[in-house]
């Protein structure tokens, strides 16, 4: 069978319509069911090379229920989030379990004006023994992914290029 | 079903800094990009994620004293996958400025009049054969702020999701024969010239309708079995 190429990605543009980033953040229930595990909320701040605080980036993850799970009909482990004027979001999901071979971890993908591609990138709550968090080349990157934690808070920080830089994948 | 998404060809994507596109220099990583094995996590996706985003419109030129002002336009896009398998039920996001070249958006600072029955945003869902059918108007040029010249040539958003995570695709859609596509720096930046060509519509005018086709590709193919 002949293989098709699959589409150049293209930029989201500055006028991803707001209505479309909104009311997608909250992962705790679907369909006004409450999904089991441990509430947390994950925020953080997305910046550019010279430090300035993105509004209006659009985030999307993807996780698994607090079981390790990733097919859960009573968890739907994907949100979207936009970042407000102070370039910041936030999520509010439940805690994700560890899953065969990984740690526990959340998918982030990072939509943006200025992005002609998707960002890929990866948060983890320590310093686990994971798979895709040691491919983080050189070791000292690593502890950019680890979030840092507040009581049921986890903070992760983006920069997008500069001094700091986020490891994003390439897959 | 197994899905395996192989590296992308890179000449058919953007490099991500783009000459003729200021903000993509203070945006797009300056360390290379990682890589890792691929694992559930990564391959796997939402089974139904009109849960959490439900369809908004499916028309959005509207009918008599509510039509939107422009030429009316049909877009028909098809999502498939790499081994041009339909991707049926598909979420297909959609979004365009109107036919003056204005989004509706806080951030768009154009001197052109908003449309009071245009409201350029639609979510759909493919049906079996990955079609997703929209009624708008055609969207006019604009220029970009402080580019020194550059004005996008009509173009419509799309925002897709495949099979897994991985397949997620962000796009944008050209019309044939514009003269400023030639020097968009959004559609110019991808290098090979097929790849670019499949990013332009096809037109395909019909007895009272002028419709554009056009095929959105989403990464993933079948496992192969046997092949590791």
């Amino acid at each position: 069978m002949k293989r098709l190429v699959p589409t150049a990605e293209m930029t989201l543009g500055p006028f991803f319509p707001r209505e479309f980033g909104q009311d997608a953040n909250d992962l705790r229930s679907v369909e006004g069911k409450a999904a089991q595990g441990e509430p947390i909320e994950i925020t953080g701040r997305v910046v550019q090379l010279d430090g300035k605080p993105l509004g209006n980036v659009i985030l999307e993850i993807w996780q698994a229920d607090s079981k390790g799970r990733f097919d859960n009909p009573d968890f739907l482990g994907w949100g979207r989030a936009a970042t407000d004027a102070n370039g910041v979001f936030l999520f509010k999901t439940i805690k994700p379990g560890a899953c065969e071979g990984r740690a526990p971890h959340v998918n982030f993908l990072v939509l943006y004006s200025g992005l002609m591609r998707q960002l890929q990138t990866v948060m983890f709550f320590d310093a686990a023994d994971d798979p895709v968090l040691h491919a983080v080349q050189p070791a000292s990157l690593r502890e950019r992914l680890i979030a840092g934690k507040e009581g049921n808070r986890y903070r992760f920080d983006i920069r997008l290029r500069g001094e700091g830089e986020t490891p994003f994948f390439d897959d | 079903m197994s899905i395996v998404i192989g590296r992308r060809a890179p000449r058919t994507q953007s490099r991500g800094v783009e000459p003729g596109y200021a903000q993509t220099a203070q945006r797009w990583p300056a360390q290379p990009l990682q890589r890792r094995s691929l694992t559930a996590s990564e391959l796997s996706a939402p089974g139904n994620l009109l849960r959490r985003l439900p369809p908004l419109r499916g028309d959005l030129a509207g009918y008599g004293e509510k039509r939107a002002i422009g030429q009316l336009i049909h877009l028909r896009a098809r999502v498939v996958d790499e081994d041009g398998v339909p991707v049926a039920g598909a979420l297909v996001e959609v979004w365009h400025c109107n036919a003056a070249g204005k989004y509706i958006h806080a951030n768009d600072s154009h001197d052109a009049p908003a449309d009071p029955n245009f409201y350029g945003a639609a979510r759909m869902v493919a049906g079996d054969s990955g079609l997703v059918e929209l009624r708008t108007v055609k969207p006019g040029a604009y220029p970009v702020p402080d580019s020194g010249g550059w004005w996008r040539p009509p173009h419509v958003h799309f925002s897709g999701w495949g099979r897994v995570w991985l397949a997620r695709l962000v796009t944008q859609m050209f019309f044939p024969g514009e003269p400023l596509n030639d020097a968009d720096a959004i559609l110019n930046a991808v290098p090979d010239p097929q790849a670019r060509q499949r990013c332009i519509a096809r037109l395909v005018p019909g007895e009272n309708v002028l419709a554009y086709e056009y095929q959105i590709v989403v990464r993933g193919r079948k496992a192969t079995p046997g092949m590791p």
